[in-house]
């Protein structure tokens, strides 16, 4: 198949030309990883994986790329893509005990299934169609069902609920949508390395998906150069976030588990990405040693953090950092090679028990009523037990007060009707006026466009729970909308919490740190929570239904359409005089009776039993019956003709 | 039978009107026609309904015009497309030759080399002949053609032509043909010189293709081989000119590696095998602005080319390489070049860029990890191949590129550049590799049974006449595919009468067949570039007609639907129907037949 050059000849005089290629004068483009490790109070791991990849501005951008994916790349060029996040996930984030205010939930808690929002630069009129393209593109980018968020029946705009101003702004998720390695491998295909080298090559399929959660994220943004003609730069990050058990052998149910990152993944790290330009492991360790002194210059203090009558780090971290409550061992893995992998384990000594730093209110949605026609959604926001500690009260008018903004999105065949919203605030139902702020409301429209409800509630800070509930009316559809197996029931999208004066961020102090895991920590990001997914079950009709329908109405029309037919044409007074006569001949009272009567429903006299010879009666038979195999014949025949036909 | 019978009641008339009525076969009334009037007119009402129903279930269908296409094909397969070409041949310092002789040698010389058949895509030539005597006076066939150029006599000196550098002698001859007309089809000229045999000695005769459309042969002692040189002139015209100095055989014109929407993408990739022993980066931008720029420019008439580069990394090829202990190297065999091709791990890609049905040319420069370092390619010959590089007809091309010193030296992956030098290097096979996937040769040398021809290589990559024949094959290759596209359309369409053709896939099929026929009256008239841009919409249209999203909707509204639909209403119906009204008639016969015996009786009493 392949042909040769046979021979090399200098085929073509090419202009000599001599360019001093200086890499350095112009900035390339950058790529890092970073894995963060973070014990969970509820004997869990957590794996935070991140990579981030920069392109400088240029106008080369999807042309020609070192580093840098050329498929997002001429994604972001093809759609003008200003700001773009999707995310993969499995699981539920469990708020209580994995967190809900720390930067890591708040940008990597993810609803379940497939999530996307962008925000794009193209006049407003072409959103939507840009939109949609994109849709596809990723779609086919990431195997995945991601182009159903094409129909305008499945995103919506948000203007302020979502946390990011901007009218050109379209969110959709899919929460049925089943993530899987298939989706894994195009999103590491994006990486320098993939998952050959460094260390996403921890990436173990059957470890990775065997835990508790999951979730893979890829954020994209355009960063403007500033300068006049020349491209704007992206950042694309890429996380996968994990929750993982780890096989324990102690007997003590109160101690947490040991663990090393090859027990955790079933491989070690022997390298970094030679691509890489920083590659670093973490570990962050949380509600430790707060009261301990701050300083830990000494070397002796130093050892004493991470070989301590607690735990055992298996390897010694090149440098360690403080928060107000957490500890973050740093480890470069420069360091290891084949011969020496990098394999970082914790070892507890003695049970300890911590807690994580929650958000103010934790939100749980739930269905109300039954039946098939209609009920009700109800978001209970209770209170956590951190609450007082938080910081970002706002105080009005003398009151202290929590923001919580809901955004929630309703397939239109979920019929909201948004008077019947009530709000409860510590089981006392509230007039809309003491703490519903600010609404926003878009109606849908029947298979058309999806209803969005955004809602700021300002919430006295002694608040205990606070409840929203709003009815609805299942509606119909038509027998082609059903999606397979429409038995299961249909999903509303998990409805989003965030908390505008709240902001989570992580500052470690450290003035050195080039990290971008630790920069985007430290950026101060909105504190938010996804509720669950619900299930409605809507009436799904027979689908066999039309057919039933059809059969039966053709029957009823046909059997009036006889009888009409027979009023018409037959002769009562015949067949009266008829019966007549033969009541003549017999005189059984309930013979006659009979004989009426099937003469009435076969429409014709009855021959007299008696005068009709058998022989006669055989031959009227047999004609009938070749009569009717002619027209079963005939019906055959042109049914054979048709068919061949085509 | 009527509604009068139950007034008359037979049994108490039959004593009272005649002696013989027999009420059992006569009857005294004319039998009534006002049942049989409505169950025939319901009968009839059902069957002038069937038409009407017929047409309700009947799905949509553009008419598609059948019989364009087929003519279209027809035409296409019985007379290939040819182009007006002129052939001009200047004989200088000949005496005594008469150009109407020289002309019909080189005319039967044509025609042998092309066996009188004519290939689609190829010349439709007139040749005319100058001669130019050592008075300089020249002689010349009657030029049939206006438009064709006129040489002035006496412009070419016998002894001072080819004189200095091929490239300076090709522009003197640029000047010297200048002014022609290119109304009708392009020129080609080839300049014949007899120079005087001054130091006696036996001179090589030289023979050179020039970038443009000119060609020369240069020789002393030209007037004693004559036979020899009209034949070489004739397969210049045939060999390079018309067929572009191609093996016919080698890459058929059905490979033609352009997109149907005449988008060829160029995907270039670095791949740096083991990114742990080195690390090698490229500064493809310059390349593509001063190098392949050029090309892309010069092919403009042929498709729309785009350039993309990218480096990827951990990318192993998947065939083995074994150690040569003579060669010092690794090397790979050409029965290995199947599996060098690792598709699992080199994600190429396809562009986003390359929307629709473009073309993506794959060219993959492969740098080999430490471990396979250097690596070279065995011909079969047990030769190196100079160019370490092969192509895969419709795919691309790989070039593998050996760093210059194979030796690890240190832990830590080092960070290259490719120098530029290299770079151009690169990019001069690459520019080898392209022309090979368009079917010419790489080389710049023609050689063939009566000798070799010095060919000029282009900065563009690309000369005029091998533009030309381009454009000549691409046009025909076009029509040929517009019209198997459309034919397969058609059978299609013909085999499945329940499928749903909309308006916008007649529409296309139409003005598909409209720019076929603009490009095959274009190309009669000698209209190289429009006739490829028509022929390139002909194809175009064809396709997205034959792929049209619709086309696969075949209507699931199936005969079965049709009879499971109605048969619930119509069956029970019609068969009241049509039985009633057989009923009715034949009663309507019996009373009619007791009427007419009760009359005859009575005219007969």
């Amino acid at each position: 198949m392949a042909s040769l050059i046979r021979s090399w000849i200098p085929l073509l005089i090419l202009q000599s030309f001599l360019v001093a290629i200086a890499f350095g004068s112009k900035e390339a483009e950058e790529f890092s990883e970073a894995l963060l490790l973070k014990p969970l109070p509820d004997r869990k791991v957590l794996a935070h994986f991140h990579f981030e990849n920069r392109a400088p501005p240029s106008n080369s951008h999807g042309r020609h790329h070192h580093l840098f994916p050329k498929a997002i790349s001429q994604l972001v060029q093809k759609f003008r893509v200003k700001e773009m996040e999707l995310s993969f996930t499995q699981g539920r984030w469990n708020h209580e005990h994995w967190g809900g205010f720390d930067p890591l939930s708040s940008m990597n808690a993810k609803p379940v299934g497939v999530e996307l929002w962008a925000v794009f630069d193209v006049p407003q009129s072409q959103v939507d169609t840009s939109w949609k393209n994109l849709t596809h593109a990723l779609s086919g980018l990431f195997c995945a069902s991601i182009n159903f968020l094409e129909s305008s029946t499945s995103y919506a705009a948000p203007t302020w609920g979502f946390g990011t101003n901007s009218d050109k702004l379209r969110y959709g998720s899919l929460p049925r949508e089943a993530v899987c390695t298939e989706n894994l491998t195009p999103w590491l295909k994006l990486l320098p390395c993939r998952d050959k080298d460094g260390i996403s090559a921890l990436m173990n399929r059957p470890s990775v998906y065997r835990g508790f959660y999951h979730s893979q994220r890829l954020h994209l943004s355009t960063v403007e150069s500033g300068q006049e003609g020349l491209g704007s730069g992206i950042v694309l990050e890429q996380t996968l976030t994990v929750v993982l058990q780890p096989e324990t052998t102690s007997v003590e149910t109160n101690m947490q588990p040991s663990w090393s990152l090859s027990s955790l993944f079933g491989r070690k790290v022997v390298g970094s990405c030679v691509l890489a330009k920083s590659s670093n492991v973490y570990l962050q360790l949380e509600g430790r040693l707060g009261h301990e002194s701050k300083n830990v210059d000494t070397e002796i203090e130093a050892h004493k953090l991470w070989k301590n009558a607690d735990f055992d780090l298996s390897l010694k971290p090149d440098r360690v950092l403080r928060e107000s409550s957490s500890l973050l061992f740093i480890f470069d893995i420069d360091k290891s090679s084949d011969s020496e992998p990098f394999d970082l384990g914790l070892t507890w000594k003695l049970p300890s028990k911590w807690s994580c730093q929650q958000a103010p209110l934790q939100a749980t949605r739930f269905l109300m009523g039954s039946g098939n026609e209609r009920g009700a959604i109800a978001i209970l926001l209770k209170a956590t037990e951190s609450q007082e500690k938080l910081p970002g009260r706002v105080v009005t008018d003398g009151r202290c007060t929590i923001k919580a903004n809901i955004f929630q999105i309703f397939p239109w065949y979920v019929k909201v009707y948004y008077h019947t919203l009530q709000i409860f605030v510590d089981q006392q139902q509230k007039t809309d006026c003491e703490v519903l702020k600010k609404i926003n409301v878009s109606p849908s429209t029947d298979k058309v466009s999806s209803g969005m409800l955004e809602m700021m509630l300002e919430l006295p800070c002694e608040v205990k729970s606070a409840a929203i509930s709003i009815e609805y009316d299942k509606g119909f559809l038509h027998i082609d909308e059903y999606p397979p197996d429409a038995n299961q029931g249909f999903d509303i999208p998990s409805a989003l919490i965030s908390f505008p004066s709240h902001h989570a961020s992580l500052d470690f102090q450290e003035e050195l740190s080039k990290s971008p895991l630790l920069s985007s920590f430290k950026e101060k990001s909105l504190v938010r929570s996804y509720t669950e997914v619900l299930l409605v079950p809507l009436t799904t009709p027979d689908f066999s239904m039309p057919y039933n329908v059809i059969t039966i109405t053709c029957t009823i029309f046909a059997l009036y359409f006889g009888s009409l037919l027979n009023v018409l044409r037959r002769r009562i007074g015949e067949e009266e005089r008829f019966l007549k006569s033969q009541a003549g001949k017999k005189t059984f009272g309930l013979k006659q009776l009979l004989s009426r009567l099937t003469a009435k429903i076969r429409g014709r006299p009855i021959e007299p039993p008696s005068s009709d010879s058998p022989a006669a009666q055989s031959s009227f038979l047999s004609s009938k019956l070749i009569f009717k195999i002619i027209l079963v014949a005939g019906a055959a025949a042109a049914w054979q003709y048709f068919s061949t036909d085509n | 039978m009527e509604e009068t019978s139950d007034r008359l009641n037979p049994t108490t008339d039959t004593s009272g009107i005649a002696p013989e009525f027999d009420p059992k076969t006569m009857r005294s009334t004319k039998p009534g026609l006002k049942r049989l009037f409505i169950t025939t007119s319901v009968l009839f009402s059902f069957l002038l309904g069937v038409p009407f129903l017929w047409k309700s279930v009947e799905i949509y269908r553009s008419p598609l015009p059948f019989h364009d296409i087929d003519s279209l094909s027809d035409q296409i397969e019985s007379t290939p497309l040819q182009f007006p070409c002129n052939f001009h041949a200047v004989f200088v310092g000949f005496e005594s030759k008469d150009p109407d002789k020289l002309r019909s040698q080189i005319q039967d010389g044509i025609n042998q080399l092309t066996h009188q058949s004519s290939q689609c895509g190829s010349c439709n030539f007139s040749i005319s002949v100058t001669v130019q005597n050592q008075a300089d006076q020249c002689s010349e066939t009657l030029a049939y053609n206006p438009s064709m150029c006129s040489y002035r006599c006496g412009v070419i000196k016998r002894n001072e032509f080819g004189v200095g550098l091929d490239d300076t002698v090709d522009e003197s001859l640029n000047d010297v043909f200048s002014g022609c007309s290119e109304n009708s089809g392009k020129t080609y000229s080839v300049v014949v010189v007899n120079k005087e045999n001054a130091n006696g000695e036996d001179e090589v005769i030289k023979a050179v293709v020039g970038k443009r459309r000119h060609a020369w042969v240069v020789g002393s002692g030209l007037e004693e081989s004559y036979g020899d040189i009209v034949a070489r002139v004739s397969e210049i015209f045939v060999k390079v000119f018309m067929n572009g100095g191609r093996d016919e055989e080698s890459i058929h014109g059905e490979f033609m590696p352009v997109g149907s929407d005449g988008k060829i993408v160029l995907s270039f990739s670095l791949l740096n095998s083991n990114p742990r022993d080195w690390v090698y980066d490229w500064d493809f931008q310059r390349i593509d602005d001063a190098l392949l720029a050029p090309v892309t420019k010069a092919l403009a008439p042929i498709a729309n080319i785009s350039v993309e580069s990218q480096v990827l990394y951990h990318t192993p090829k998947s065939s083995f390489s074994s150690w040569d202990e003579k060669l010092q190297s690794y090397i790979f065999r050409t029965s290995d070049l199947p599996f060098f091709v690792n598709s699992n791990e080199w994600h190429l890609d396809t562009s986003a860029g390359a929307s629709g049905r473009s073309k993506i040319l794959q060219f993959v420069v492969y740098i080999p990890s430490g471990k396979e370092c250097p690596l070279l390619l065995q011909l079969p010959n047990g030769e190196i191949s100079k160019t370490n590089g092969f192509i895969s007809p419709m795919w691309g091309g790989v070039i593998v590129w050996n760093p210059e010193n194979c030796d690890k030296d240190s832990e830590s992956p080092s960070r290259n550049t490719i120098s530029p030098q290299d770079l151009e290097q690169i990019v001069e096979i690459f520019l080898g590799q392209f022309r090979q996937l368009f079917g010419f040769k790489s080389e710049a040398i023609y050689t063939s049974g009566l000798g070799t021809y010095k060919i000029l290589p282009s900065e563009r990559g690309f000369t005029e006449w091998e533009l030309d024949v381009l454009s000549r094959k691409h046009t025909c290759f076009n029509l040929h595919s517009c019209s198997t596209t459309l034919g397969s359309l058609s059978r299609l369409v013909r085999s499945l009468p329940r499928m749903i053709i909309k308006d916008e896939i007649g529409e296309q099929v139409k003005y598909s067949l409209k720019a076929a026929k603009l490009a095959q009256s274009n190309a009669s008239l000698g209209g190289y570039s429009s006739s490829a841009s028509s022929s390139r919409e002909a194809r175009s249209l064809a396709e997205n007609a034959f792929f049209h999203p619709s086309i696969m909707s075949v209507s699931y509204f199936s005969y079965e639907h049709c009879f499971a639909v109605y048969s619930p209403f119509f069956l029970p119906v019609v068969a009241h129907i049509v039985f009633a009204a057989l009923r009715e008639w034949k009663g309507y016969r019996q009373e009619k037949a007791k009427y007419l015996t009760w009359l005859t009786r009575k005219k007969t009493a």
